[in-house]
């Protein structure tokens, strides 16, 4: 399935499937039927209100929830069949960041990037080597030994998008990402974002925050009550 | 499952666990010493019953003492009776002159009874049968068919210890030691089963942060899971360690008396009637599944992975 994985990028079927995706809480619809592909190296915005299922979404990329209908595929695996004891693996190369940015509080930036890559069992060298090259990657090498409390909201969401590319993911999932930073903040996260995503790796990026979508200009996907809406390429936040 | 690199990190992280909650690791530590102190001594106490058990079934025999004067044909042709008995298991025979030899040789360090045996003309020892049979109950029926009649001409007297009193009286200290020390360990296994439970919870609920960033940058699930078995192991060893400490002066002081009082033949310095090693062993082992149940059953129910 690894080999599988890293293959991604030389295959030509979408990266993400969704075939009529149906997940439910307490008999309520999070999600109605969704159809869906993400293809490799796009940047996706997925727009809606809150409660939408916009996050809803991103776990069931990553495995987090099961779906209660309906298929995902990835790299054309079927994830619902994938054994939990596996779902690590998908993890390492699916990175993740979050509105409450969950880093260690009582961690430097360094050291929060080190924790993700030394619980997939990389080496102190590599870690020592890798570390500084990711936090120039995020613009943050010179607060290597900075507490998240001495950093800015948006160093801190920087740091964490640091630690999800410390696996040198193929896809990036960014769950309002911005939604407690400041404007000059939340752009400079969107930079990274799109730097990011002009590096290689595919984006999906889930917000409410009209201005930032509009910048973009890429593809926007809006979800409204668990269905897709409206699909543009090059699109606007239209709600 | 985990290369040796994440093996040496998982451990790392369970002494900080460890650590961390000094108080409660220690009464965790503690609660797992006591079960163990109670489970050994009763494991002790049900070694030592069963081997004075077996002891005082050994010991039981009929001696049979011959008149004096009786010729040697007789006495064979008695002891030839008596082994043709499937019942009995073994006859020895001790001559009179064997039998005033030995005495001679197990007091001579005695002056007053050296000199007093010097100063007889006569063997004043008869000459004696020992019998032994293979089952206990067998040995009234043997020792009553040598009382009779047919024999009365030869044999002195029948010397028979019914010991199957104590031996009754032991089976069922025996058994009391077992219903009553199963009872006792299984309450105390049960406290400090929860004990840990709640001492790991307790971690898991500390680090909930931490574990939710592992969870999400890919860690294994038993990378996850280790810190957690490691630092219930750690219960595990100290408490062992602790508890074969409490039993080092009962196996140096205590236990060679006792085997020496119930039976006296064995050399004090041979061997205890039980290895310590063995008890530190089961000890161990006893502790390590305990704290896994324990850790197995908080990390199912508060480890979401």
């Amino acid at each position: 399935m690894l080999a599988r994985l890293l293959a991604y990028s030389l295959t030509n079927f979408p990266m993400i499937k969704f075939e009529n995706v149906i997940k439910t809480y307490n008999n309520q619809r999070a999600l109605d039927g969704i159809n869906l592909q993400v293809h490799h190296g796009e940047f996706i915005s997925l727009v809606g209100l809150s409660g939408a299922g916009k996050s809803t979404l991103l776990k069931l990329i990553i495995g987090e929830e099961q779906i209660d209908g309906g298929k995902i595929l990835i790299d054309e695996i079927d994830i619902s069949k994938v054994k939990k004891g596996d779902l690590p693996y998908l993890r390492r190369k699916i990175g993740m960041v979050f509105q409450d940015i969950k880093l260690l509080p009582k961690a430097t930036a360094f050291e929060n990037i080190s924790f993700a890559m030394e619980v997939c069992g990389h080496s102190k060298e590599k870690i020592k080597e890798e570390v500084p090259k990711i936090l120039e990657l995020v613009g943050l090498e010179k607060k290597s030994n900075s507490f998240p409390h001495e950093m800015s909201g948006g160093e801190k969401q920087r740091v964490a998008i640091a630690r999800a590319l410390s696996h040198r993911p193929v896809l990036l999932l960014a769950d309002e990402p911005t939604g407690n930073l400041d404007e000059v903040n939340a752009s400079e996260v969107l930079d990274l974002l799109l730097k990011i995503n002009q590096l290689g790796t595919t984006v999906i990026l889930a917000t409410h925050a009209v201005d930032l979508v509009n910048k973009i200009k890429k593809r926007v996907i809006t979800i409204e009550d668990g269905k897709i809406t409206m699909e543009q390429e090059q699109g606007r936040y239209r709600l | 499952m985990l290369d040796s690199i994440s093996f040496f990190r998982v451990v790392k992280a369970g002494l900080t666990n460890f650590a961390r909650n000094i108080w409660l690791s220690v009464a965790a530590t503690m609660v797992m010493t006591i079960t163990l102190v109670i489970f050994g001594t009763l494991f002790l106490l049900f070694i030592l019953t069963n081997y004075s058990l077996s002891t005082i079934k050994n010991t039981v025999d009929i001696s049979v003492y011959f008149k004096s004067g009786l010729g040697e044909d007789q006495i064979t042709k008695i002891k030839n009776d008596t082994s043709a008995d499937p019942k009995v298991k073994e006859v020895v025979y001790v001559s009179a002159t064997d039998a005033f030899n030995n005495f001679k040789i197990a007091h001579q360090s005695d002056p007053l009874i050296t000199q007093s045996l010097n100063e007889l003309n006569d063997n004043p020892l008869p000459a004696t049968l020992h019998i032994k049979t293979y089952q206990l109950d067998d040995y009234p029926a043997v020792a009553q068919k040598l009382e009779s009649d047919q024999y009365k001409d030869f044999i002195d007297k029948v010397n028979y210890e019914d010991n199957r009193a104590i031996i009754d009286r032991l089976n069922k200290i025996l058994k009391f030691i077992i219903a009553f020390g199963i009872g006792l360990v299984v309450v105390f296994s049960i406290i400090a089963i929860l004990v840990i439970f709640n001492t790991i919870a307790l971690t898991i609920y500390n680090r909930k942060e931490e574990v939710e960033i592992m969870r999400l940058v890919g860690a294994t699930n038993w990378y996850i899971r280790g810190p957690f078995l490691t630092e219930s192991t750690l219960y595990s060893i100290f408490s062992t360690i602790i508890s074969g400490a409490l039993f080092v002066p009962v196996f140096t002081k205590i236990l060679p008396k006792i085997t020496e009082y119930v039976n006296p033949q064995v050399n004090v310095y041979s061997h205890n009637i039980f290895n310590f090693w063995y008890l530190v062993l089961i000890l161990f082992v006893l502790a390590m599944v305990l704290s896994t149940v324990s850790t197995m059953l908080a990390i199912r129910k508060y480890l979401k992975i």
